[in-house]
């Protein structure tokens, strides 16, 4: 409905709700006085982020003939025990260690399940996708209300809910995450270490 | 980058009076759709203060991708829910709240104070959700998106409520003209 469809009455109650109210000084005062006792919020700075962080840092003429000569022989070391060397079995297949190596970096791998026979749409949201609904979409089975999805993880305590249709909901068969002030309830998943396969 | 977001960043950065400029441009805004929400200042100035308080605290959380004042709605709207939710239970005090409201001494110029109170009395007779789909789409003026991004409500269903909202406003209005 548009506002040029609206009941005159209506719209008069619109209009009228839409002039501004009378806020005091004080208020917004009071606000930044609260603010300033508070410790200053710090983005949150992942463990890789710092060890890609550009650093610049000075090297002396000889240490970086140094380090070259090193990486020389290094070169020349892989160079001579990786000749004629095949990793693969006689059937083509990668061994099992290289197969895991070609795995997103995780602890564990988890399947999410929701029942939802009437939804048309869900997904899940959570730290480990940055709570991007469009991120991470379940698959429904076939004649089923059954969604799901496998997901790597790392070890840890992870939040996250389903977005079915548009709406939040908390996973019925895990524990509630506590309220986040945002009024979607979350769930609770701890990984531990395990098997990535 | 937007202002809303480059005074986040002056904010995480370690300058908190950069959130101030965050408070005085939205400051206004929320506290019209408290008020509209909530029928008196007392808890609307409540919303307000646990708003931008939680605001703040989450700010770290904030993705530049959303919009600033998507984010800081999100919070609000709980803020007044969780209020409204818990004086439910509690005697209506909004006749004396609104003889503060207009007696305040600097409202706004050429405020008769008759529709404030006309306004304010309407809209406290729908259903909370009713009244904030309602204050949402016509007084906030959001796209049904936006308010399902914020509420976590479905399109469909919010749609639904807005058009009781004013069903209920329509037929006050015959009432009033049949009295």
């Amino acid at each position: 409905m548009t506002d040029s469809e609206l009941h005159p009455y209506v719209e008069l109650i619109a209009r009228e709700a839409r002039r501004p109210v009378f806020t005091d000084r004080m208020g917004r005062d009071r606000v930044m006085a609260a603010i300033h006792a508070e410790p200053v919020p710090r983005r949150h700075v992942r463990l890789w982020e710092r060890v890609l962080e550009p650093r610049s840092f000075r090297l002396s003429p000889a240490g970086s003939a140094l380090i070259a000569a090193g990486l020389v022989g290094i070169g020349v070391i892989a160079g001579v025990t990786s000749t004629n060397r095949d990793v693969r079995s006689p059937d083509g297949q990668l061994p099992v260690a290289d197969v895991r190596s070609h795995l997103p970096v995780s602890d564990t791998v988890v399947n999410f399940v929701f029942i939802a026979p009437q939804a048309t749409n869900v997904s899940i949201v959570g730290d480990f996708n940055g709570w991007d609904a469009t991120k991470t979409p379940l698959v429904r089975a076939a004649n089923s209300g059954r969604w799901t999805v496998t997901l790597p993880l790392t070890a840890g305590r992870h939040l996250y809910s389903y977005v079915v249709d548009g709406a939040w909901n908390a996973d019925p068969n895990a524990p509630i995450a506590p309220d986040d002030g945002f009024g979607h309830s979350s769930s609770v998943k701890i990984v531990s270490r395990g098997s990535a396969l | 980058m937007s202002d809303d977001a480059a005074d986040v960043q002056r904010v995480l950065a370690g300058d908190v009076d950069a959130y101030a400029a965050l408070v005085d441009r939205y400051y206004d805004r929320c506290a019209r759709f408290a008020v509209r929400m909530l029928g008196n200042r007392d808890d609307a100035e409540d919303a307000l203060q646990a708003t931008f308080l939680r605001a703040y605290r989450a700010l770290h959380r904030y993705q530049e991708r959303d919009r600033f004042s998507a984010w800081l709605y999100r919070i609000l709207v709980n803020q007044c829910r969780s209020i409204a939710a818990r004086r439910s239970h509690r005697e209506r005090v909004f006749v004396r709240e609104e003889a503060l409201l207009l007696n305040a001494p600097d409202r706004t110029p050429n405020w008769t104070g008759e529709e404030e109170e006309f306004v304010q009395r309407v809209l406290a007779e729908l259903d909370p959700l009713l009244r904030e789909a309602f204050l949402l789409k016509h007084i906030e003026e959001m796209s049904y998106e936006e308010m399902s991004a914020l509420t976590g409500v479905g399109v469909s269903a919010l749609k639904m409520r807005v058009k009781r909202a004013c069903d209920r406003l329509r037929e006050r209005w015959e009432r009033i003209k049949n009295d």
